[in-house]
């Protein structure tokens, strides 16, 4: 797999949000996503970044586009050096919500993508990456 | 933070609300508080939220939707959100999200027919 680009957002305000909703927005335009899955992929992306206002008070997105033999996509990847997830299964239950959300969050996004991986260490951060293919 | 300023409109005595399309936080919080004190003091028996030009709509912003049409009932009144778009729709399902038993109508059109008919005592269709 060849990474062509890679760009890096902070997230430290809740206004930071809305900046990685467009950027994310802009970038899977460009890559020729259709706006369905520009929606998806931007939904996906809000949930990941309030996440980490959430739980981890700051962290970052990069985004890379993506190749494989046949294909094209997007990567993102949410990282933050908060305390950690215990038990990532549980996390991406639905319905699994620590302070009380509706815990659709993980598992949601995890629908709303083709891809979805998650590191985590509790004490150390979390880091969320999430992939989405272009249909040719 | 930029609040987008939304507009509170009032026709008979329905409000209307038009949310911008990328409301932060804080117009989202905003918005509950503006619109619930605009039901009382206009007396208004309904509520059109129009979402037509919402691009994304994620957790926060649909928790916030399905608790506003829950206080709203609470003062006597009803809330019908207006013209989401298929995306929206479709991202909003995947997600995993219900929008409660919130009525909901194509256009804003549609929404006032819905609380014109409800408040003649007929059915919403
Ligand atoms: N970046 C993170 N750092 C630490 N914990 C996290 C992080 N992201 C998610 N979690 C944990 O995983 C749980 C599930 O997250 P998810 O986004 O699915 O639901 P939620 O945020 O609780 O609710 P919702 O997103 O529906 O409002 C969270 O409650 C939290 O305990
Ligand atoms: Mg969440």
């Amino acid at each position: 797999m060849i990474e062509k680009q890679d760009h890096e957002i902070p997230i430290r305000l809740e206004s930071d949000i809305i900046t990685v909703r467009k950027q994310v927005r802009t970038v899977a335009t460009d890559l020729g996503f259709g706006l369905t899955d520009v929606t998806r992929i931007v939904t996906s992306a809000s949930e990941l970044a309030r996440n980490i206002m959430s739980y981890a008070g700051a962290g970052v997105m990069r985004w890379f586009a993506i190749e494989s033999e046949h294909r094209t996509g997007i990567e993102l990847t949410f990282a933050d050096n908060g305390p950690g997830i215990i038990d990532i299964e549980a996390a991406s239950e639905p319905g699994y919500s620590s302070n009380g959300g509706l815990g659709m969050g993980l598992p949601g996004t995890k629908r709303l993508m083709d891809e979805m991986e998650i590191q985590s260490e509790v004490g150390e951060g979390t880091t969320v990456i999430i992939k989405k293919w272009l249909k040719k | 933070m930029t609040n987008e300023g939304i507009a509170v409109i009032k026709v008979r005595d329905v409000l209307m609300v038009v949310i911008p399309p990328e409301p932060d936080d804080e117009t989202v919080s905003n918005l509950q508080n503006q619109i619930l004190r605009a039901i009382e003091k206009n007396e208004a028996s309904g509520l059109v939220l129009d979402i037509s030009t919402v691009e994304v709509l994620d957790s926060y912003f649909a928790r916030m939707v399905s608790e506003t049409t829950k206080m709203v009932a609470l003062m006597g009144a009803r809330t019908v959100i207006a013209g989401m778009r298929p995306s929206v729709a479709i991202a909003t399902i995947e997600l995993g999200l219900t929008l409660g038993n919130t009525l909901t109508a194509l256009s804003v059109d549609r929404a006032f027919d819905i609380l014109h008919n409800a408040s003649n005592g007929m059915k919403p269709r």
